[in-house]
């Protein structure tokens, strides 16, 4: 009786199981799912086009820069962790492309996992979709959380396009690869006399989630560009450098982060350097 | 009436009266066996009427349970549950079959009793033509190597029952209100090599109630 007074009386008693039980419940509704695919999300979404504006308005009149280049984080929660950790110690990367693959069966969870611990990062980031990321509802969770999946930005007097290249999880339902918005990309490099641009994809032409069709249109589409630098992708978890069409156009491939490494562009006024950083 | 059929040496015999048996012994094998039927029928009547909120298979499900075994430690459920729409398409349909072991059971008074435990495991099926079992033909052999349609989920939990005296009954003769952990195959190959993954990320929760009318 005496102890239970004590305890009742003493303020931080309260406090401390006021604290505990709403830590409780909010770690109950947490817990509470209606299904894995259930596209249920919380936090922050439409992130790309936030990303977007935020590298475009940090690097506006800049003609060197330096990104970081990461993809097919799917399942790989800890390695993926660990390079967005070395990636923030380095402190002179100026944003972060994500190649696709974040989640490796479309549930929704695993977005807003990845999603998390993206955030982690100082510098803005953003992400084209990949073929496992379409799975069940993940196009919907996709789209939810980052936006269009194809999108455009300019970083300095670069443009970046970000394509969905990944046909095979479409069935024609949507053109993929989107020409029309390639179209409308060149258009809108011309307006604004970007001289030189870089693209992102999840897949490569050529490989098997491609609509390998029109593998060598579309390259025609990409060598239209002004000033066209080299191609990121991803998805066949390798590293690798191919000139796929025999143009002089290099396709980087960064491989899964399950291999512990990322790849580093540095873009200056008279080109680009590359590296791999393991970590 | 006997005492007049008595002096016309006649009898009249009630034959309402007599073993069935004696007089259509066809009917008697034909009822025994519609008897039988339906006993074996009746035995299929659920026992139970479930209602469960969350737990991946649905923000509110319906379904109905059989138990059996001595102690009616075994309960089988059937649920239909409702997937919200949220950021999809449309609202989607699922189902769960379910498979429940509750080994211990014990009475604190005539009205309340706690199961400690109540374990099993549940598949679930989802509607939609977004998911399937197999792989589409478009993929080539064992691409993707799972089934987005099917799951299969862990559980444990607890619950507590609350018997209704045979006056007050409406609905049924007991409740119990549960609370369960769950898990599903896609969330237990993450959590096994992921340390980042926290048992709030691959643990669902859910609640309900079980409604005991035989």
């Amino acid at each position: 009786m005496l102890m239970s007074n004590r305890t009742t009386q003493n303020p931080r008693f309260f406090q401390w199981t006021a604290a505990f039980l709403v830590g409780c419940v909010l770690t109950a509704c947490d817990m509470l799912e209606s299904h894995p695919y259930d596209t249920r999300v919380t936090g922050e979404t439409h992130i790309n086009a936030k990303n977007c504006a935020r590298i475009e308005a940090a690097l506006k009149g800049r003609t060197s820069f330096r990104f970081a280049f990461l993809t097919d984080t799917q399942r790989w929660y800890d390695a993926t962790v660990d390079a967005v950790d070395d990636i923030r110690r380095r402190n002179d990367i100026d944003f972060v492309l994500h190649g696709g693959d974040q989640s490796d069966f479309g549930v929704t969870k695993e977005f807003l996992w990845m999603r998390d611990i993206l955030n982690r990062l100082d510098v803005p980031y953003v992400c084209v979709i990949g073929n496992h990321d379409c799975l069940g509802t993940g196009k919907d969770v996709f789209r939810t959380v980052y936006g269009d999946t194809n999108f455009g930005f300019t970083a300095g007097d670069m443009r970046l396009v970000c394509l969905n290249t990944v046909a095979l999880e479409y069935d024609y339902s949507e053109p993929i690869p989107d020409f029309d918005f390639l179209v409308k990309e060149q258009q809108r490099m011309r307006q604004d006399s970007l001289k030189r641009c870089v693209f992102l994809m999840h897949a490569a032409p050529k490989s098997d989630v491609f609509n390998n069709n029109v593998a060598t249109v579309f390259q025609h589409y990409l060598y239209d560009f002004p000033g066209v630098q080299f191609c990121l992708h991803g998805h066949t978890h390798a590293l690798s450098v191919t000139d796929i069409f025999g143009d002089g156009t290099l396709y980087y491939q960064c491989p899964n982060i399950d291999k512990r490494k990322y790849l580093v562009f540095t873009i200056h006024e008279e080109g680009y350097d590359y590296e791999v950083v393991e970590f | 009436m006997l005492a007049e059929a008595a002096g016309r040496d006649t009898v009249t015999v009630r034959t309402d009266t007599l073993p069935a048996k004696e007089q259509t012994p066809f009917m008697y094998r034909y009822d025994r066996r519609l008897e039988r039927y339906q006993r074996r029928f009746n035995s299929l009547i659920p026992q139970t009427h479930v209602l469960q909120f969350y737990g991946d298979m649905g923000l509110v499900s319906v379904g109905i349970g059989w138990d059996y075994g001595k102690r009616e430690q075994w309960e089988t459920n059937f649920l239909i549950g409702v997937v919200p729409k949220y950021n999809s398409d449309k609202t989607r349909l699922s189902f769960t079959l379910k498979q429940n072991y509750t080994p211990w059971s014990f009475s604190l008074n005539e009205v309340v009793s706690l199961e400690p435990l109540s374990t099993g495991l549940y598949l679930n099926t989802i509607f939609g033509d977004k998911f399937w079992t197999h792989e589409p033909d478009r993929y080539p052999q064992g691409y993707y190597g799972f089934s987005t349609r099917v799951r299969i989920h862990i559980f444990a939990g607890q619950s507590v029952t609350f018997a209704i005296p045979r006056e007050k009954r409406f609905f049924a003769k007991a409740v119990s209100a549960f609370y369960e952990l769950s898990s599903c195959d896609l969330y237990i190959v993450s959590a096994f090599t992921n340390g980042y993954l926290k048992p709030k990320d691959y643990l669902r929760l859910s609640f309900g109630l079980r409604f005991k009318i035989l």
